[in-house]
């Protein structure tokens, strides 16, 4: 006996339902053609199990089996994993750019052949130098050293400005750090429940939440921009997450947390709370901040310090020998330490005759000292490397440019990179709309000749019903 | 590849970006004139241009310096002058005041002398930017040299008040100059003596005043066998050092021609550093635009090709 007509009406009807679904899922892929974080999801169908008959296996149709989310995980995790290089090398340069213009060394114009950086140290640095040529002219002109105390203090404040902003440089790095570390532990708790939810939601129904799924992989790629972790994928469903080798998320539990700790001398790192080792991630915002802070921006703190204490040291040594105007001697002609608190000695800006110009006591027209202060420009000091104060300055400008400039280009080289693995996910998983048209008139048309095989059964059937009474 | 709607997009946009940076780049290059303006841009042609500024920013002193020397050792050559026009006039007085003239011509004399030894103060207490330049280092704020005179008029004595060292000036780096004699060094070293100096045996203002006295005093003998003598030691010694002084003079000359030929090299090293290269930035700065426009036309041409195939399956 083979399958009547009623068993043809269920076979329209289920055809109808699959369509239906088809229909469904294209038009949630269609909805959400823009959505980044969307992987596309195709119906899986499958024919309906065959039943024997007399004249053999006759089907009983179509049916739906799954909605199935189309990812790679592998380039998922590749994704992430440049995502850390990237975030890491964005925040490097965007650290490095404030740097950059807190030191505010430009060239700005070149004119007639001749360029000029009116602004920045390098400047200040060689006026100071020069007015004290004109001072060694003039030793006893009172102009001479109202103009040179003049230089001197613009020289000492543009110090003190670019020390002074470099310090609230290393603050703000300081503060995004907390917040990176916050919003880090943050994600980590979301993953975690998510995990929970997805494994939930699979055991419930049976099948996969590609929704919560692709939820996951947009907090695991913010987290990725954080930091660079290893993600483990769970016969159940979950996600494991360890940083640094300390394990954060097991399942549905966050085991462990990062902190940001104090490792003496105010330098801020990052720590996994519980288990209190320190962690050294080597990508990802959090490590750009640290590295950023602790590398570039610190040795151009230092190099500065060094500079204005070599600077500080040369000149009070040369000054220290020599007589004001009116005899007096031992005067310091710059005050302080470092590039956070030079400052001309307020005494001799009270009373520019104090100044100190000449080798011998009671003879002003004297210049020895001066001179000898004006020709410091020329020394090589050894404390720093051999190098006269300018190209020392200049040395420390370039090394600022050279990380700057590298940092620009990877961060370039990064988002070719993040732009070919982007292409790559959506030519698998992202929403063609052309392939999505298609697939609906598929289904609709599939629809309709379902719909016309239900009604002629149901034509059939009437006339069945029509003979029989 | 599965080509799908937002990747294209999303290459567009990447392009569209890459395409305004470099725009904003050659732009900035082009309305500058700089292909360097920030460390980053080219970190070492910035460390060059940093280095070449410091060097040319120190040569512009030193041309300034030698300027000021140059203007000192003028100043200093024409009191250098007016002494030896006031000792040819006091050798011309020393030689007519033979035993001929009468006491009260030689009166009249010893006065003319008496005036000419004022000159000769003032002559060498000369002024240079409120300093005065032969008093050595002591105190360039006071004159030098004081004339003493007595009730009479009479000028008794013609005191120093210097010291016996010059001030040098930088006019290259580590080369320090000084163009000026003190006015008096009686130590047999050092700077040599522009009115007395033991190693020529000048010393204008006594021997003027010795002149003015043996005037005064009717010793023609004297006048004749020492005076004229001393006078011409002195004269001998103002020819010297208005010969050095021209000396000098030539050398700042030839100093300010070499900062001057540094300087320009300078410049133009620094230029070839910093200086966009114009021709190229326009040409690149076109071929970007065009870039531009393509891309955003493709953006345009592919939306519309998008909107043709849903109203194809309409």
């Amino acid at each position: 006996m083979s399958l009547g007509l009623l068993q043809a009406l269920s076979i329209s009807s289920r055809a109808m339902d699959t369509q239906q679904a088809g229909i469904a899922v294209t038009g949630n892929n269609l909805a959400n053609v823009n959505n980044p974080n969307y992987s596309r999801q195709v119906l899986q169908i499958s024919t309906s199990i065959s039943v024997p008959t007399n004249i053999g296996m006759e089907g009983t149709g179509v049916q739906a089996t799954g909605v199935e989310q189309i990812v790679s995980q592998a380039l998922n995790s590749q994704i992430q994993a440049e995502n850390s290089t990237s975030s890491y090398w964005q925040t490097l340069q965007q650290a490095l750019q404030f740097a950059q213009s807190d030191l505010g060394q430009q060239v700005t114009s070149v004119s007639s052949g001749s360029s000029d950086s009116s602004q920045g140290i390098a400047s200040s640095l060689s006026d100071f130098f020069n007015e004290l040529q004109n001072f060694s002219a003039d030793p006893t002109s009172l102009s001479e050293r109202q103009v040179l105390i003049g230089k001197a203090s613009t020289l000492a404040s543009q110090f003190n400005q670019v020390s002074s902003q470099l310090s609230s440089l290393t603050s703000q790095l300081n503060d995004q750090l907390q917040t990176d570390v916050t919003n880090a532990n943050q994600l980590l708790s979301d993953i975690a429940s998510l995990n929970n939810q997805i494994y939930t939601e699979k055991i419930n129904t049976n099948s996969a939440p590609n929704d919560l799924m692709d939820l996951r992989e947009e907090k695991l790629e913010d987290l990725s921009k954080l930091v660079n972790f290893t993600a483990s994928q769970e016969a159940n469903g979950s996600v494991d997450i360890s940083i640094g080798g300390v394990q954060m998320v097991s399942g549905y539990n966050v085991t462990d947390t990062m902190s940001v700790y104090n490792a003496g001398g105010g330098q801020m790192l990052v720590k996994a709370t519980t288990a209190g080792t320190q962690l050294t991630p080597t990508s990802g915002s959090i490590a750009g901040e640290i590295d950023a802070r602790d590398g570039p921006v610190a040795t151009l703190n230092t190099n500065l310090n060094t500079l204005a204490n070599q600077l500080i040291t040369a000149v009070n040594g040369v000054h220290d020998g020599g007589y004001g105007l009116n005899g007096t001697s031992k005067a310091q002609f710059f005050t302080g330490f470092d590039a956070s608190d030079i400052a001309v000695n307020t005494a001799l800006v009270d009373d520019p005759s104090l100044i100190q110009a000449s080798g011998t006591k009671g003879v002003t027209g004297d210049n020895t000292v001066a001179l000898a202060m004006a020709q410091l420009a020329n020394q090589l000091n050894p404390g720093l490397n051999n190098q006269t104060f300018s190209q020392s300055y200049d040395n420390t400008v370039a090394t600022l440019g050279q990380s700057l400039s590298s940092a620009n280009s990877e961060v370039t080289d990064q988002d070719t990179v993040q732009q070919m693995l982007t292409q790559q996910r959506t030519s698998i998983s992202g929403v063609s709309l052309v392939e999505e048209m298609g697939n609906l008139s598929a289904y609709q048309n599939a629809y309709e000749a379902s719909a016309h095989l239900l009604s002629a059964v149901d034509e059939m059937l009437k006339e069945l019903v029509s003979v029989l009474t | 590849m599965r080509v799908t709607s937002s990747s294209i997009f999303d290459s567009l946009i990447y392009q569209i970006n890459r395409v305004s940076a470099n725009q904003q780049k050659l732009e900035n290059e082009a309305t500058t004139g700089l292909a360097v303006q920030n460390p980053s841009d080219n970190p070492g042609a910035m460390r060059s241009i940093l280095d070449l500024e410091a060097e040319s920013s120190s040569v512009g002193q030193y041309q300034a310096n030698i300027t000021q020397l140059q203007q000192q050792a003028s100043t200093a050559s024409s009191a250098m002058q007016s002494l030896q026009t006031i000792l040819s006039q006091a050798s011309t007085l020393a030689t007519e005041a033979d035993g001929t003239k009468t006491q009260s011509e030689l009166n009249d004399y010893a006065t003319q002398v008496t005036q000419l030894i004022q000159e000769a103060a003032q002559a060498v207490n000369t002024q240079f930017n409120g300093n005065y330049l032969f008093g050595g280092t002591l105190n360039t704020q006071a004159a030098p040299y004081v004339v003493n005179q007595d009730s009479s008029g009479n000028v008794t004595s013609v005191t120093y008040k210097g010291n016996t060292s010059v001030p040098s000036v930088e006019i290259a780096a580590g080369v320090t100059m000084s163009v000026l004699p003190v006015g008096e060094n009686t130590t047999g070293s050092g700077p040599s003596g522009l009115i007395t100096d033991s190693r020529t045996g000048a010393d204008l203002f006594n021997h003027l005043i010795s002149l003015q006295n043996d005037l005064l005093s009717g010793n023609t003998t004297a006048i004749s066998g020492t005076d004229l003598g001393n006078l011409q030691k002195d004269s001998d010694n103002i020819t010297q050092q208005i010969a050095t002084n021209g000396a000098v003079q030539q050398r700042m000359t030839a100093e300010a021609n070499i900062a001057s030929a540094q300087s320009a090299s300078l410049s133009s090293l620094t230029s070839s550093q910093a200086d966009a290269d114009l021709a190229t930035v326009m040409t690149q700065l076109t071929q970007t635009q065009t870039a531009y426009q393509a891309a955003v036309q493709a953006t345009v041409g592919f939306q519309d090709l998008q909107m043709s195939i849903l109203s194809f399956l309409q």
